[in-house]
């Protein structure tokens, strides 16, 4: 089997895992416990927290929560910030910050999303003109996860501050965390990351707040996490997070620049007058979304996958939700949402898979196509 | 003092000399259905009862006995030895602690020392004197304590009389295919075959890649819900993905489905000959969508010999969600799983297909062919 659905979620990192087992079995105890035991795995929850943040921000500024995940890290930002005026946002987001964003509506809060350009990045321009002195938070996905845009996010938050001092800048970083090189600036008040996008397990996240920042818990109870987010450490979980994030930003900027030519060694294997691409080249290398117009991405993924394939799709064969909300934002015509499929690599990924996975492709496309 | 569960069955007492074949039926069907909770079915003189089971499944028991075709009633209730004291003791957790109530006797044993109004006074009045709070209504009680005195020493007290299912026993009446797809129709037409006592096994078509495993599951967990009445807990899925292609590829794309029909029937047909079915069911309802007119069942019926009953034909689409509801199916089947694909949708369906036309179309295709590799896909799928 080619994993190429990597922005879906990745193989867990075995050797992460296996450093992080003792804590399943020796050292089982509860980091809250005023014993030896307890001390000890709190300690080592300590380490992985000043380890991750080390990893992207100054340990002085600020500070690490770890969560069920990016969902949770998002409905944290979101609704914590959100609390007045109108909230600002992109029309390319992940549903984490999409869907509370909708909900805004019924608490009071204005929700605004700014249009896309055609790649999948936010058109900043829009975007700062939706801002205003009302505005109490924005958020701007860093890797737009359904076509690899970059969003510069530094950039924007420096703009935003610039407009309104006072509004909270948040950004889900899931598809970026250890993928591109990046470091938060002062002006990002918050950041959202999981740990099954490089290697880590399901179930594990944490949100990155600047210290100055006040959050209201969306958890209450033993007080753990500074008493933002309650409830008995995921120790595992997020001791093999630390683990698999300590290898990942090791070879990071290797592995991305090798990735970003298989990338686009693996486009040029695919058929262009099947294939049309929707991924910009200065994205995440990480990402290729391409179209097979007029075909099905869904059914095409199905067909893939019997040929021993994984890849992700953006659309599906339901006349419901038929077509990716975002794609639909980058203002693709029909025929061509129809017949999006993403592919996600890893670090893990060889050359020689990606060029079988793209002669598979194209055969499974032509195929498909003479069918229709 | 035990509890029990009360079973009345529905139509079996008007079958003459078939009634020992229907009770037999309709025992082991109880059986089925409570397959996996400790118990002991007993017959008595004209009813059956649930006995020897943990009292805590008693709802567990009722729940599942409420959806056996056959049972006109059922009750819960408790056993309890014949005398004055015992009938009291069951009488005692049944009633109402307050509000208007009348106890109601029936006697098997005639010879017990109380006459029928003499049982149910004396009970009523023992009660209204241990709950204050109650008071006696004979002609419009809100709550009513019934005593059935049996012949062997022993009676029945039980608080009210739930609806069964009606119907016949499963399996009194034949065998039937149902056509299933992932919607709301098919399983209820289903029900309502079995409810008549038809076993009415399942065939499912499916196209994949053009529909995913989501379809599929969908579609046994709709065969599982059915499965609570028809007692049937296998589904066969067929696949015909080629045979859409084909009909896409060289015939006119208004006859898509007319035509996918027709070999959808061809294909249970030879199903059903090949398992003893005799008869096929559909869920579909006159003039519901393109395909359902009287010119496109026309079409349909025409290649194949065996009856085809549709249970639904004269429903609109309100009743038959209503039914659906009733059977539990209804949230199943409008989650968003689609059985088949758009890229197969023509953009306007022949509404008034003439026969001679779709037969010229069809002629394009190598009908037995694709009818033969379609049913060597057959996969059993056993839940």
């Amino acid at each position: 089997m080619i994993y190429l659905d990597n922005a879906a979620t990745t193989r867990p990192d075995p050797e992460a895992f296996d450093r992080a087992q003792a804590y399943c079995s020796d050292h089982f105890y509860n980091p809250s416990a005023r014993y030896g035991g307890g001390f000890a795995v709190a300690s080592a929850v300590g380490e992985a927290r000043e380890n991750l943040l080390a990893k992207i921000a100054d340990p002085g500024k600020f500070e690490l929560i770890f969560t069920s995940g990016g969902t949770e890290s998002d409905n944290q930002a979101v609704f914590s910030c959100a609390r007045r005026g109108n909230a600002v946002t992109t029309a390319g987001e992940h549903a984490a910050v999409e869907r509370p964003f909708s909900a805004l509506k019924n608490r009071g809060v204005e929700p605004r999303f700014a249009p896309l350009n055609r790649d999948g990045s936010v058109n900043a321009e829009a975007l700062l003109s939706l801002v205003d002195e009302k505005t109490s938070l924005v958020s701007v996905i860093h890797v737009n996860n359904e076509t690899g845009a970059v969003n510069e996010i530094a950039d924007l938050a420096k703009r935003v501050k610039r407009k309104n001092p006072r509004c909270v800048f948040h950004s889900d970083g899931v598809q970026a965390f250890g993928k591109i090189p990046f470091r938060l600036t002062s002006e990002i008040d918050l950041y959202s990351v999981s740990a099954h996008k490089i290697g880590g397990l399901k179930g594990t996240g944490a949100l990155i707040k600047r210290k100055e920042l006040t959050l209201s818990p969306y958890l209450y109870g033993g007080g753990q996490e500074s008493g933002l987010r309650s409830g008995t450490e995921n120790v595992f979980g997020l001791l093999d997070f630390a683990y698999a994030a300590e290898k990942k930003f090791a070879a990071l900027e290797r592995d991305a620049a090798r990735i970003r030519l298989l990338r686009e060694a693996f486009w040029a294997s695919l058929d262009q007058k099947i294939f049309m691409r929707i991924s910009p080249e200065n994205g995440s290398p990480y990402i290729l979304t391409a179209s097979a117009s007029g075909t099905r991405g869904e059914v095409l993924s199905r067909m893939l996958w019997d040929r021993g394939v994984v890849v992700g799709t953006g659309s599906a064969c339901s006349s419901k939700h038929r077509f990716s909300r975002v794609i639909a934002a980058c203002g693709y015509p029909e025929n061509v949402l129809d017949g999006v499929l993403r592919i996600s690599f890893s670090p893990q990924t060889t050359e020689q898979e990606a060029e079988k996975a793209a002669a598979l492709m194209n055969e499974a496309a032509r195929e498909f196509k003479e069918k229709l | 003092m035990e509890k029990v569960v009360i079973i009345r069955y529905a139509e079996i007492h008007l079958k003459g000399k078939n009634r020992g074949y229907f009770e037999r039926v309709f025992a082991v069907n109880l059986e089925k259905s409570l397959k996996g909770i400790r118990h002991e079915l007993h017959r008595t003189s004209g009813r059956w009862l649930v006995e020897k089971f943990e009292e805590t499944r008693a709802e567990e028991i009722a729940e599942r006995i409420s959806k056996v075709f056959g049972v006109h009633s059922y009750s819960v209730g408790y056993l309890v030895g014949s005398s004055l004291e015992e009938i009291y003791a069951g009488a005692a957790l049944i009633a109402p602690r307050e509000g208007t109530f009348k106890v109601e006797t029936h006697r098997a044993y005639k010879k017990y020392p109380l006459t029928s109004m003499e049982l149910s006074a004396q009970i009523g009045g023992r009660l209204l004197h241990e709950f204050p709070a109650l008071a006696v209504d004979v002609h419009r009680p809100q709550n009513t304590v019934y005593i059935d005195v049996r012949e062997n020493g022993t009676a029945l007290v039980f608080g009210s009389f739930e609806e069964g299912a009606g119907g016949m026993p499963v399996g009194t009446s034949g065998r039937g295919l149902l056509l299933i797809s992932g919607g709301i129709d098919s399983p209820v037409a289903g029900y309502m075959m079995a409810k008549r006592g038809m076993t009415v096994e399942l065939l499912h078509f499916h196209s994949y890649p053009y529909t995913n495993e989501g379809a599929k599951e969908k579609v046994v967990a709709l065969a599982k819900i059915l499965s609570q009445y028809s007692l049937v807990t296998e589904l066969c899925t067929i696949r015909v993905t080629k045979i859409q292609e084909e009909i896409h590829a060289k015939c006119a794309a208004e006859l898509n489905v007319t035509l996918l029909r027709r070999f959808m029937f061809r294909i249970a047909e030879r199903f059903a000959s090949e398992n003893g079915l005799q008869c096929l069911i559909t869920g579909e309802s006159l003039g519901q969508v393109a395909s359902q007119t009287i010119e496109g069942m026309t079409s349909s019926n025409a290649v194949v010999t065996l009856p085809v009953l549709r249970p639904l034909v004269g429903f609109d689409k309100d009743e038959i969600i209503l039914r659906s509801k009733k059977i539990g199916a209804y949230d199943t089947s409008i989650l968003p799983f689609e059985d088949c694909c758009t890229v197969f949708l023509p953009e306007h369906p022949a509404i008034k297909p003439k026969l001679a036309y779709i037969e010229e179309e069809e002629s394009k295709l190598d009908v037995d062919a694709l009818v033969e590799e379609a049913l060597g896909t057959a996969e059993r799928i056993t839940f």
